[in-house]
């Protein structure tokens, strides 16, 4: 098991100090080389399950282990060498180009005051090529398109050569034809190369055609933890959203599709 | 619809690309280029600090200042040389480089360009301090440290500790909204202070005050750098610490914490040193405005954005700048003097409608 | 979005910066042309009138004589004591210290500030006010009232506003007489100094305590540079035609003063801060010779009667010899 967190929780705490509670008593185990979608509706934890995962956020109570290690015991740099993390929305304040917003990935593999070598560029180039995006390591990453700066932003994230990926709602803000890129990008690396991933979304169907394993989450609890032909179904997304779906195998598609019909009465 | 392992057409941008050219072309901070580019600026702060005290409102002869057989109480060039004009160029390189490098270590922490060593409020507790030494003829002095710059750096580190226990909660990121709330809001709060004590003070202290917040690097004696110089250096050494930590948190802090930055303990590294950088010259030659922004956009235009080049390039070149001002300050219409900070601004200020217009 | 937020807080920058810049390049025009003068206080502003000064509708100027007088500048209330038409002050400034009967006085505020409706309520017949509080002036007139404006400059202006305040307060013999009396101490003290070589002289009245930052000297025009004319001094910085001089370290050095004398309203805290400032110059003559002198005292900064008390400090300053 590379990931896994047991019996996590976390507390945010609005300043007029009353706490609420963003996770209770969460235990996941993550399989290695599974694609694994959190699926659940807006504020049920799992941005911040992610970002507990991540080793972003401490818990304030149980543990998250990595390689049966608390990632605590572990150093930032050690985690960072192991697990990456995709944002949702990445808006950097200056005008880096591509290849400098991929080199950034380096950076758990250089100490202090290193700078990239040969190899470091190679594998950066590598993982530009990996999504796509070899082309653009001169442009500057703001004048990219929204599938392109995600695809760039995934490459970074390789660069880490991390064993575990976790994304936050990777195709939230792009449209449908850069959302299948990125769909077909992230299911195409998980294959070829092994690499374990978690991603938070609320797009069904996107978690549908991709995901082999799927988490459902609401109020800061699990729901349902399994393989996605068996947990998604249309009583799930009942349970999840209160809403009437129609959840069939599409056989153009080649994967389970979710089609809202209708609210839950 | 494509595959992700074709070689996709790139879509054509809506705007002009910027394919921006480096020192060397490429644009990539490989080992030699960082050390030539750093390696340049370095040669022009030098420069700059040598030719300097050579020339100024008066003629002085440099063979009579530099010859040790007239005893140095009774030569009036080395004096000049020495006493009025070098240790004036050694506090212009020092405030250069401090509010320089503090212009571009804010910028990353707020993640805003725009940021610069003023945005914060240090420099207007620093004002309030400086203002009411003038005001009350304060006549407290600390070893080297005399009556106005102790008052201005006890101001400083108030405004800058007022702002810290604001947007700082224990073992926490800080938030950037809240520091730069808290920052403006005080500046906002010192700016009327500051105005009150205008009002109630005589006319003269008045001016003085006004004069003061201007600039002035005619310190007359090594004494103000020797005593400003222990802090200045704390905050470079702390500042060296944080380049590459500074690229990964003006993507986001988020991010940055994925790849392994300590993003509390950066961010505070970062606002003491800055704040301290800004402390000291503030003390030094009081608020000198712009070269804290221009500097690093100026070099950001030739260096490229990586922090590991842009703040080392931005110190050395903020120091060769500020003494290149001061002279220029001196020099125009010797006798009279203009005040630094007017010099500053007339150079920053057309440069930025510039940087705006070839932005739109 | 963020070019235009970046753009909406660029304006906001450059306005913040004009706010602040604006005061400054305005104070600076003021020191290059000479409308600031520096010394003490309220004696700084140029008058844009010449003349007498007297402002009011034809009917007030008729000549009565004032039984009831507002004093803002105090220079003129000391004229005014001392040509015996102390007994009409009914209010003074928030400054006034001299003669000892002020401090009885009902204040009125002062250059920034002048409080017209106390003074309104003190029901004067005569306001003296400085040239620019136009404003005040304005009221006083659609009350009625007549003004006198201070009129800046050298010693020659201060006997002028002399003759014209006893020309106005019906004591023109008092009046003559105080200015013959000032004219024969200066004359006393131009006899006690002749013939004595002039010693290279910088006045000094202001600067940051303990160094020799923000320094402010006296320029070649002005009663301060009269006074040392006077008590047998040449002004250093007699070719810059402005009433205050920011010197440079560098050019108090190039200058090389004879003397140096420092002129305050009131002594130092630590006169030796100060005299260990002037030591890093010990190239210039004044500093190896410990010809660095400390006055102390509201006479020598205020341009009114006592005026001749304060030649008389110089003069002993720069001719000790001449007063043994």
């Amino acid at each position: 098991m590379p990931l896994s967190a047991q019996h996590v929780s976390y507390t945010y705490t609005s300043r007029r100090g009353a706490p609420s509670f963003a996770l209770r008593d969460v235990s996941i185990a993550i399989e290695r080389g599974s694609l694994t979608g959190l699926l659940g509706p807006n504020g049920c934890g799992k941005t911040t399950l992610l970002r507990l995962l991540a080793g972003i956020l401490q818990p304030h109570a149980g543990t998250v282990t990595l390689e049966g290690r608390a990632l605590g015991s572990l150093s930032r740099r050690a985690v960072a060498r192991r697990i990456a993390v995709v944002p949702q929305e990445t808006h950097p304040a200056f005008d880096y180009t591509a290849i400098e917003m991929v080199l950034m990935g380096r950076h758990p593999h250089l100490g202090a005051f290193a700078l990239e070598g040969p190899r470091d560029f190679d594998i950066a180039h590598d993982a530009m090529a990996s999504t796509g995006t070899g082309h653009l390591a001169d442009r500057a990453y703001m004048t990219l398109s929204g599938g392109e700066k995600q695809r760039v932003i995934i490459a970074s994230a390789l660069a880490q050569q991390p064993d575990v990926l976790l994304l936050d709602e990777p195709t939230a803000s792009l449209d449908l034809g850069y959302q299948m890129e990125i769909a077909l990008l992230l299911q195409q690396l998980n294959r070829e190369r092994s690499v374990t991933m978690v991603m938070a979304t609320h797009d069904l169907n996107l978690a549908a055609s991709i995901c082999d394993t799927v988490v459902l989450m609401r109020d800061g609890r699990i729901q349902a933890h399994g393989a996605t032909g068996d947990v998604l179904d249309g009583d799930a997304v009942r349970r999840l959203y209160g809403v009437e779906a129609d959840v069939r195998f599409h056989n153009d598609a080649g994967h389970l599709v979710v089609v809202p019909v209708g609210r839950a009465r | 619809m494509s595959s992700p392992t074709e070689v996709t057409a790139p879509v054509a941008p809506a705007h002009q690309a910027t394919v921006r050219r480096h020192v060397a072309g490429g644009g990539r901070a490989t080992k030699a280029r960082v050390r030539a580019t750093i390696g340049g600026f370095g040669v022009l702060a030098i420069l700059t600090c040598l030719l300097a005290p050579l020339v100024g409102s008066t003629h002085i002869s440099l063979l009579r200042a530099f010859d040790r057989t007239i005893p140095f109480a009774d030569n009036v060039d080395a004096q000049i040389f020495f006493v009025a004009r070098l240790p004036r160029v050694l506090a212009g390189a020092l405030v250069g480089a401090g509010l320089a490098s503090a212009g571009v270590v804010f910028q990353a922490l707020l993640r805003n360009p725009l940021a610069d060593p003023f945005t914060l409020g240090v420099s207007g507790g620093a004002s309030v301090g400086a203002m009411l030494a003038i005001s009350f003829g304060l006549s407290t002095s600390i070893g080297p440290l005399s009556p106005v710059p102790l008052a201005t750096l006890a101001g400083a580190a108030g405004a800058a500790f007022l702002v810290y226990r604001l947007a700082t909660t224990a073992g926490r990121a800080m938030s950037t909204s809240v520091l730069l709330l808290a920052g403006v809001t005080l500046n906002a709060f010192f700016s009327a202070v500051i105005m009150l004590l205008q009002y109630v003070s005589s006319f003269t202290e008045v001016y003085r005050a006004m004069r003061w917040l201007m600039g002035d690097l005619d310190i007359g004696g090594f004494t103000p750098v020797i005593a400003a110089f222990p802090l200045m250096a704390i905050a470079f050494v702390l500042i060296a610490f944080l380049p590459s930590a500074l690229n990964q948190l003006s993507v986001g802090s988020d991010a940055a914490a994925s790849r392994g930055v300590d993003v509390a303990r950066v961010q505070r590294i970062a606002f003491i040193s800055a704040s301290l950088a800004t402390s000291g010259s503030v003390s030094l030659a009081g608020p000198i405005g712009f070269v804290g922004i221009v500097v690093p956009h100026l070099v950001r235009l030739i260096v490229g954005v990586d922090h590991r080049v842009v703040l080392p390039a931005s110190a050395l070149f903020g120091a060769a700048f500020l003494v290149g001002c001061d002279l220029a300050a001196r020099t125009l219409f010797a006798p009279v003097e203009i005040p630094l900070g007017i010099v500053t601004a007339m150079i920053g200020g057309p440069f930025f409608l510039w940087l705006l217009v070839r932005r739109g | 979005m963020a070019a235009r937020t970046s753009r909406i807080v660029l304006a906001l920058l450059l306005a913040y910066g004009a706010m602040v810049a604006g005061p400054a390049v305005r104070a600076t025009t003021e020191v290059a042309f000479g409308e600031h003068g520096g010394h003490r206080d309220q004696q700084s502003l140029r008058v844009l009138r010449v003349g007498d000064g007297l402002r009011g509708s034809p009917a007030q100027r008729a000549p009565v004589v004032p039984r009831r007088i507002v004093s803002l500048v105090p220079a003129l209330t000391e004229m005014l004591f001392a040509i015996g038409a102390g007994a009409q002050v009914v209010g003074v400034s928030s400054y006034d210290a001299f003669p000892p009967e002020v401090k009885k006085l009902p204040r009125v505020g002062a250059l920034l500030d002048p409080d017209t409706e106390r003074i309104l309520a003190l029901r004067p017949d005569l306001v003296i006010t400085y040239g620019s509080q136009s404003n005040a002036e304005a009221q006083f007139a659609r009350a009625g009232i007549r003004t006198y404006s201070y009129r800046h400059g050298g010693i020659a202006t201060i006997l002028e506003s002399l003759r014209e305040l006893a020309g106005l307060t019906g004591r023109r013999a008092d009046g003559d007489r105080i200015a013959s009396d000032l004219q024969a101490r200066f004359d006393a003290v131009r006899i006690r100094v002749r013939g004595r070589p002039r010693p290279r002289t910088v006045l000094v009245f202001e600067h940051d305590s303990g160094t020799l930052r923000s320094m402010f000297v006296s320029g070649g025009i002005g009663f301060l540079h009269d006074m040392l004319e006077i008590a047998g001094g040449e002004d250093v910085f007699a070719d810059v035609k402005r009433e205050s001089v920011q010197p440079s370290v560098e050019t108090l050095i190039s200058r090389a003063p004879d003397v140096i004398v420092e002129i305050r309203a009131n002594p130092p805290p630590n006169i030796d801060a100060e005299r260990r400032a002037w030591l890093t110059l010990t190239t210039v003559p004044a500093v190896r010779n410990g010809r660095v002198h400390f006055l102390s005292g509201e006479y020598l900064v205020v341009p009114g009667p006592r005026v001749a008390q304060g030649v008389e400090a110089f003069a002993r300053a720069l001719h000790p010899a001449a007063f043994r």
